[in-house]
């Protein structure tokens, strides 16, 4: 029949995906080799944007939600991890582990209630969500060192392997990633991904026609909540002991606003766009800040924060659909895959 | 959950028919939206493996009928019973996974997707893997897929569209849309289909298709729920007919009597 | 609690509540034409604020120096709905949104260029001094803050329900269709309503600058200041945003009074929060009618 064709021609569509994820980690793996350290911390920060990122595209582009607070989810990563290393020398790996647990489970309690709201009422509530995060950690000084933040975060240690060297935490990141990545992939390309979409009405689809051929929706769009805010703890955790110090200013609304910035750009209809979103922000930035003061003199960042505004406004202009259009159908190929 | 003891009689044989082979039972079924009555006190019970029509003149609250029955709007007043079981505190997808599916009016094709995956969405039902199965693509997720593929693509040959099965479905003629959406719903291996105005827009052999289909279905021991304004297409079709009229039921039999009926013929002519 | 403190307490909420108000209306004038959320808003009162400093400094008398501030931040609304907004009009909401981020940053870039970090300042206006009331302490400013903020709400109301031009902007966002068949020009009425939202909120600037300082980057707390008061109101009327305003700010200065630390920063969104669950559409709002 027709059918077996297609097929045998689809087997070769999930070849080619999983040929170009092990090129990509080949290539990730290998740049470090190549650049000196400043480079690589900024491929560090591009891996941890993209973690949180695809949690976003997940939860944007699959399962048509929108959140402007995911600051707050990266933040209970964080500072959990920073909490319980500091204070109550935990290992750094289970207060990960915490972190996310503690992430997931706060997304799972008021994912049902916040998914009664749609469109601007959701994004305002995830927005105030995020606020609350913010003023409570700047309030519980005991806690959290308040405005101050907390500091001397011990480094995460594997194996004898001390990871306060950005070369080796660059690795840790960067495999985490492609396996979220991997597993996000899994995910879109699955039945899973396939329903998401059926319920998504701004990807063509309908949650009425959905629900009567018994999808419950709801169920599935706090999963994929629960998903992001683990994606996000993850990132968070390896945040604070790469950075070694958290302070509330960075798991604030800009933050949220900026990972929503780099899913759009990079492309809401599949996780590849995660990395094209923040390789593409955090080079730009990395660009200007590098670039600019040899042409222009002045106030520091006041140029390079003009450029970067102008640069969102025409990447937005010019690819409405995100980086990931340019490359055609071949990484959102709508196919069944066997 | 039983029904009440009462027994029922079959519209059309006027026999007793037993409870437990009722597949669906209405009961004084009324709705409002804010002071419209849409629906008053809408009662009639189906039995397995009928056809069941449902006609009347436009605005008479025949799709809200549907959608109270799918769970797509919540009963205000009244029952439905379904295979024993109360419809009205169980969500819409609750209900279909009991067994009931709809083809709505305006179909709803899922336009991010080819023809055949919008039929595997249909299978939900029949899926065990999870997230994390699917994540981790294991064997059983893999093997789910197979074979959801292959059960849509024999639901879309059904309706014989199978060529088309990695089109996308902006790209197909209303009538494929609906044939489409109709394997969709099929997929999901409802006892109760429930089709709202599946023959608008439809060309004359398409139409005809429509009703060898279902009459298929129906041999195949499905029930079917038909709501449509139009009234000659139906004749051919429902063994049981029922007419509203400004949300009230002002006549059921077959379609013969409803055809001689003297109050149908009124409010057709009436509301011109 | 004594009377004093009471008191304190009110007049605390009356000026946090006009400037909560005056932060809503600006975000809703710009909803209420367009549909579109202005992330951009509280720049255009950062610009207000900084350039009245900054023209009041060189010698200009207060009144012209507020209104040069409303002109040139006008004119940088009308810059934002032109080239930035009006490009891409058939766009998602969510990228006209981001479009608005980008020109925050630009904005924020251009105002770190002419003004440097530094906070600036300026005195109550016409030098009120500060008035001592039953024990409590009224700064020269509020009342100017609660006055101009009376004005503004005035202003608006007659505008948007007296006159053609206010009806026909209204008419805009309720129904496009209907107002295009009456030959109103839609573009053009989104480009006022931009025009009018940053022109308030330099006045906003400019009368809450002696009150909390400005500098280049206080834009975002603004603007979310405004997103939490037109919120909990309800975004798609005038009134729900002023109950919003008047409501987060009592609540939030009450508080302030009663609770240590920074706790009472979290009263605000967390009366969003509350609201939303429960009036999922604001507390006044026209169920139905938002997206």
């Amino acid at each position: 029949m027709n059918a077996f064709r297609e097929i045998s021609s689809k087997i070769s569509a999930v070849k080619l995906q999983n040929r170009v994820i092990a090129l990509f980690a080949l290539v990730m793996m290998t740049i470090p080799l190549g650049i000196g350290p400043y480079p690589i911390s900024a491929m560090v920060d591009v891996g941890l944007y993209s973690i949180v990122t695809i949690g976003i595209i997940l939860l944007m582009g699959f399962a048509g939600q929108i959140s402007i607070g995911h600051a707050a989810f990266f933040g209970i990563g964080a500072y959990t991890s920073a909490i319980l290393t500091t204070h109550y020398q935990f290992s750094p790996w289970l207060a990960l582990f915490l972190g996310a647990a503690l992430s997931g489970g706060i997304a799972a309690a008021i994912g049902r209630a916040m998914f009664r709201l749609h469109g601007l009422m959701l994004a305002g509530i995830t927005l105030a969500l995020n606020l609350v995060f913010y003023h409570l950690v700047c309030s519980m000084i005991g806690l959290t060192g308040g405005a101050m933040g907390l500091i001397n975060i011990p480094p995460l240690i594997l194996g004898g392997l001390n990871f306060s060297r950005s070369f080796l935490t660059y690795y840790m990141v960067w495999i985490i990633a492609i396996v979220i990545l991997g597993f996000s992939l899994n995910l879109a390309n699955s039945q899973v991904g396939r329903t998401l979409r059926s319920m998504n009405t701004h990807a063509g689809g309908s949650e009425d026609a959905a629900q009567v051929l018994g999808i419950n929706v709801n169920s599935y769009k706090v999963q994929i909540l629960v998903l992001s805010a683990v994606y996000a703890s993850i990132a968070g955790s390896i945040y604070a002991h790469h950075a070694r110090v958290v302070e509330p200013g960075t798991f604030f609304i800009p933050f949220s606003v900026m990972v929503v910035i780099m899913a759009v750009l990079g492309g809401l209809r599949s996780p590849w766009g995660a990395f094209l979103g923040a390789g593409l922000m955090i080079g730009v930035r990395e660009f200007l800040w590098e670039v600019m003061p040899v042409f222009v003199t002045g106030v520091t960042g006041a140029y390079e924060l003009i450029a970067y505004g102008v640069i969102l406004i025409l990447a937005l202009l010019f690819l409405p659909r995100g980086l990931i259009s340019l490359f055609g159908r071949a990484f959102t190929k709508r196919r069944a895959t066997v | 959950m039983k029904t009440d003891s009462a027994v029922v009689k079959d519209a059309v044989t006027s026999k007793k028919v037993a409870p437990d082979k009722l597949l669906l039972k209405v009961e004084d079924v009324s709705m409002r939206f804010g002071v419209l009555a849409v629906l008053k006190r809408v009662s009639f019970s189906v039995p397995k493996g009928n056809i069941l029509v449902i006609i009347g003149p436009n605005g008479a609250g025949k799709s809200t009928l549907l959608k109270l029955i799918s769970g797509l709007l919540s009963l205000q007043e009244g029952e439905i019973w379904f295979k024993q079981h109360r419809l009205s505190k169980i969500p819409p997808h609750r209900i279909s996974s009991l067994g009931i599916t709809q083809l709505l009016q305006d179909v709803q094709l899922f336009s991010s997707m080819s023809v055949i995956e919008n039929i595997m969405v249909g299978c939900h039902l029949r899926t065990r893997a999870g997230f994390l199965s699917a994540g981790l693509k294991l064997p059983q997720a893999q093997a789910d897929e197979q074979r959801i593929l292959k059960r849509a693509m024999s639901k879309l040959s059904l309706v014989g569209l199978e060529q088309k099965a990695w089109g996308n479905p902006v790209g197909l003629s209303w009538g494929q849309q609906k044939l489409v959406g109709l394997a969709r719903a099929l997929a999901t291996g409802s006892d109760l289909l429930l089709l709202d105005e599946p023959y608008s827009g439809l060309l004359a052999d398409e139409i005809d298709k429509l009703n060898q289909l279902i009459l298929q279905l129906q041999r195949q021991g499905m029930t079917i729920l038909i709501v449509e304004h139009l009234t000659d297409v139906l004749m051919g079709i429902g063994n049981q007919v029922i007419v509203l009229d400004y949300g009230e039921k002002i006549a059921e039999g077959t379609p013969d009597e409803i055809q001689r009926n003297k109050r149908v013929i009124d409010a057709y002519l009436g509301s011109g | 609690m004594d009377f004093p403190n009471a008191l304190q307490i009110f007049i605390s909420g009356a000026n946090l509540g006009a400037i909560y108000t005056a932060l809503g209306l600006g975000f809703f004038v710009i909803y209420s034409v367009t549909r579109l959320v202005n992330l951009a808003q509280g720049e255009f009162v950062m610009l207000g604020g900084m350039l009245t400093v900054s023209f009041y400094k060189m010698g200009i008398p207060l009144v012209p120096s507020i209104t040069l501030a409303v002109i040139i931040s006008g004119l940088a609304g009308a810059g934002l709905y032109r080239f930035i907004i009006y490009p891409a009009r058939g766009y998602s909401r969510l990228t006209q949104l981001l479009l608005t981020v980008g020109f925050v940053f630009a904005i924020q870039g251009v105002a770190l260029l002419i003004w440097g970090w530094d906070f600036r300042s300026l005195p109550a206006f016409f030098n009120t001094p500060c008035i001592q009331l039953w024990g409590a302490t009224i700064f020269g400013q509020t009342p100017w803050v609660i006055g101009v903020t009376l004005v503004m709400v005035i202003g608006l109301f007659f505008f948007f329900g007296r006159t053609i031009q206010g009806k026909a902007l209204r008419a805009c966002a309720n129904e496009p269709l209907g107002a295009r068949t009456m030959g109103v020009n839609i573009d053009r009425m989104a480009l006022y309503s931009f025009i009018m939202a940053a022109g308030l909120g330099a006045v906003v600037g400019a009368m809450i600058t002696p009150l909390t300082m400005t500098s280049y980057s206080m834009g975002w707390s603004l603007t979310i200041k405004g997103v939490l008061a037109a919120f909990v109101g309800g975004i798609n009327r005038a009134e729900g945003v002023i109950l919003g305003g008047v409501a987060l700010g009592m609540m939030e200065a009450a508080a302030a009074g009663m609770v240590p630390g920074g706790y009472h920063n979290v009263i605000a969104p967390g009366i969003l929060i509350v609201v939303l669950l429960l009036r999922p559409h604001g507390i006044l709002a026209i169920p139905g009618r938002v997206e």
